[in-house]
């Protein structure tokens, strides 16, 4: 899924890597972008689990975001510098 | 109870006070600040999500209008009005409660923050959200609502190679569009129902041609593409290991039969639009059981005021009726609360809106007659889910666990099934979960709907402890 050019891209860190991704997208399009579908893990089952809404109501897409737990990625915008973790991040 | 109670180290949640407080800056509540505002009060405009525009006039970041476009310059232009009308505008916030007193509103700041706002009038605007009715593998990374395909269209994003999109209603077909537009291969779209047969139901539609041939252009689209139209046909299963792979689907009417297999990365699948009117409830509205849907709606007057005097319920959150009629509903009850402030607004004015409403009331009503009774699909697709199919995602509770808890004594209402399964405690309140967890529920004389809960949403700790503590947990 490559990213347009059309706009200048802004740097974010996902689970510590250095990664280019278009500005003004929520958090969730950047890492959807990246072809991330594993946001969270499930903690009754363990298993992965990705935005299902994209309206804040299911919860399914949580991150952490500079550190703060629990962000709904589907309604937070990037911004350049943001450090985005998913839980795969956490487990490495 | 004060902040100090809990938490002597934190400042005291912050108060705001206005005139107005509208909660939800969709359609609804920007055409409800608007009227407000030019009306003369003082309006606070509050909305979770990144910048106004709700659902329908959702807006990505202005990098990305310039790169992808904007599909709906109006909804910029009306919130541009809304600004320099004066009302006073909080995005990023959300309103997660209600005080005892059941009119401060409990809200929280982009940064956590606890925010109290108190206002002589609460407008709920807080508009609907997808209606989910689970299947095996829905669980699934790449099994999504067809909002969620919309919203990552519009934000340019191509959420997979190949689709199948599937439930009811027509917002499956714009759906289908967008994600063509992205270079998305749909490989069928998947309607429950028989709408698109020409048939008795479909004639009166006809007395509103331009909202048909909308309908209609979809539909020629999808066909250029190439992308089968099926009826009378859901999604029996999602198959795969840690994301979607293929979908199988099957005759509605007729389960045993398999219409196709797809193999697929993404599946979109949604059956309507459901009223969020649970901040209504929590201010002490009282509610119905929608007999055609079995949703829960605030009773209102035709204005949108609810049975607790101060509150008014606008857009889809009285109920899903889509875009147009949302907006007339905001100016609706903004013009009553004017005239109820001693600001009579113009007579005729009001006269000529409740004549459109009354338009756009005859439109959904048709419209939704093209589609199965929602009230109806949901148990039948609830009653052949397998025992082992997750109903509740977020508490990981199976179809088989819930009828178990439904069949046991006194367990035939829902709070007895949620106290029994966990099913419906988990984070999103039963939101998606809701619809089939009443319909799994034994037949009996139980309470069928999903009561509200405070907190409405998940918090930050510091805006929790700030102002009041939410009841359960
Ligand atoms: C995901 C999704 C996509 C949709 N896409 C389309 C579409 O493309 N075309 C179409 O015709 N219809 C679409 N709809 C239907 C749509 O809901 C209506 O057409 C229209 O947006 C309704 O307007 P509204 O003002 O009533 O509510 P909305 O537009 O839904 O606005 C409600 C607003 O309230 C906010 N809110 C809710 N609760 C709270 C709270 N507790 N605190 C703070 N803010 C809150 C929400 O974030 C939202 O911004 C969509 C619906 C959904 C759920
Ligand atoms: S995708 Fe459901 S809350 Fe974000």
């Amino acid at each position: 899924m490559t990213p347009r050019t059309a706009a200048a891209q802004v740097e974010v860190t996902v689970d510590g890597r250095p990664v280019l991704v278009r500005p003004g997208t929520s958090v969730a399009a950047a890492l959807l972008e990246q072809g991330r579908w594993d946001f969270r893990v499930d903690p009754v089952s363990g298993r992965d689990r990705g935005p299902y809404c994209g309206m804040g109501v299911c919860l399914e897409c949580e991150v952490t975001v500079d550190g703060r737990a629990h962000v709904r990625s589907c309604l937070e915008r990037v911004r350049a510098g943001m450090r985005i973790d998913t839980a795969a991040g956490e487990d490495a | 109870m004060s902040a100090d109670t809990f938490a002597p180290s934190l400042p005291a949640a912050a108060e705001l006070s206005a005139d107005a407080a509208v909660v939800g800056a969709g359609p609804a509540g920007l055409a409800a600040a608007l009227e407000l505002a030019r009306g003369g009060l003082d309006v606070l405009l509050l909305d979770e999500q990144a910048e106004p525009g709700g659902q329908y006039y959702r807006r990505p970041g202005p990098e990305v209008l310039d790169a992808v476009g904007d599909h709906r310059p109006e909804g910029g232009r009306l919130v541009a009005r809304v600004r320099a009308a004066g009302v006073r505008v909080l995005s990023g916030h959300t309103v997660w409660g209600v005080d005892d007193d059941r009119r401060t509103l409990l809200a929280a700041s982009p940064g956590g923050a606890a925010l109290r706002v108190r206002a002589r009038w609460v407008v709920a605007a807080t508009g609907a959200y997808e209606r989910s009715v689970p299947f095996p593998g829905w669980q699934l990374p790449g099994v999504v609502t067809p909002g969620l395909a919309q919203h990552m269209s519009a934000e340019g994003v191509r959420l997979g190679r190949r689709a199948v999109v599937a439930g009811s209603g027509p917002f499956l077909l714009p759906v289908a569009c967008a994600l063509l537009e992205r270079g998305v291969r749909v490989a069928a779209v998947a309607e429950a129902g028989r709408p698109y047969t020409p048939g008795p139901a479909a004639l009166g539609a006809l007395r509103f041609p331009a909202r048909l041939a909308e309908l209609a252009s979809y539909a020629a689209r999808l066909a250029r593409h190439g992308v089968r139209l099926h009826q009378d046909t859901v999604v029996a299963r999602a198959h795969g290991a840690d994301r979607v792979e293929a979908a199988t689907l099957v005759r509605f009417s007729d389960p045993g039969e398999v219409v196709a297999r797809h193999d697929v990365d993404l599946l979109c699948v949604g059956y309507g639009f459901r009223p969020q009117a649970d901040l209504a409830q929590l201010l002490g509205c009282a509610v119905d059981r929608d007999p055609a849907t079995g949703d829960t709606v605030p009773r209102l007057t035709p204005a949108g005021r609810a049975s607790v005097p101060h509150v008014y319920v606008v857009g889809e959150a009285a109920g899903a009726a889509g875009a147009p009629t949302a907006l007339a509903r905001g100016r609706a009850a903004a013009l009553d609360i004017l005239a109820a402030s001693g600001r009579a607004p113009d007579r005729g004015e009001r006269r000529r809106l409740a004549v459109r409403m009354a338009s756009l009331a005859r439109f959904t009503r048709l419209t939704a007659a093209l589609y199965p009774a929602p009230a109806e699909l949901v148990p039948a697709l609830a009653r052949r889910l397998p025992g082992s199919a997750l109903v509740c995602r977020c508490e990981c509770v199976t179809a088989g666990a819930v009828r178990g808890a439904a069949a046991a004594a006194g367990g035939s209402d829902v709070p007895a099934v949620k106290g029994g399964t966990r099913a419906g405690m988990g984070l999103c309140q039963a939101r998606e979960c809701g619809p089939a967890l009443e319909a799994l529920r034994a037949d009996g004389p139980g309470t069928g709907a999903v009561p509200a809960r405070v907190p409405l949403r998940p918090l930050p700790l510091a805006a929790v402890l700030g102002p009041a503590p939410g009841e359960d947990a």
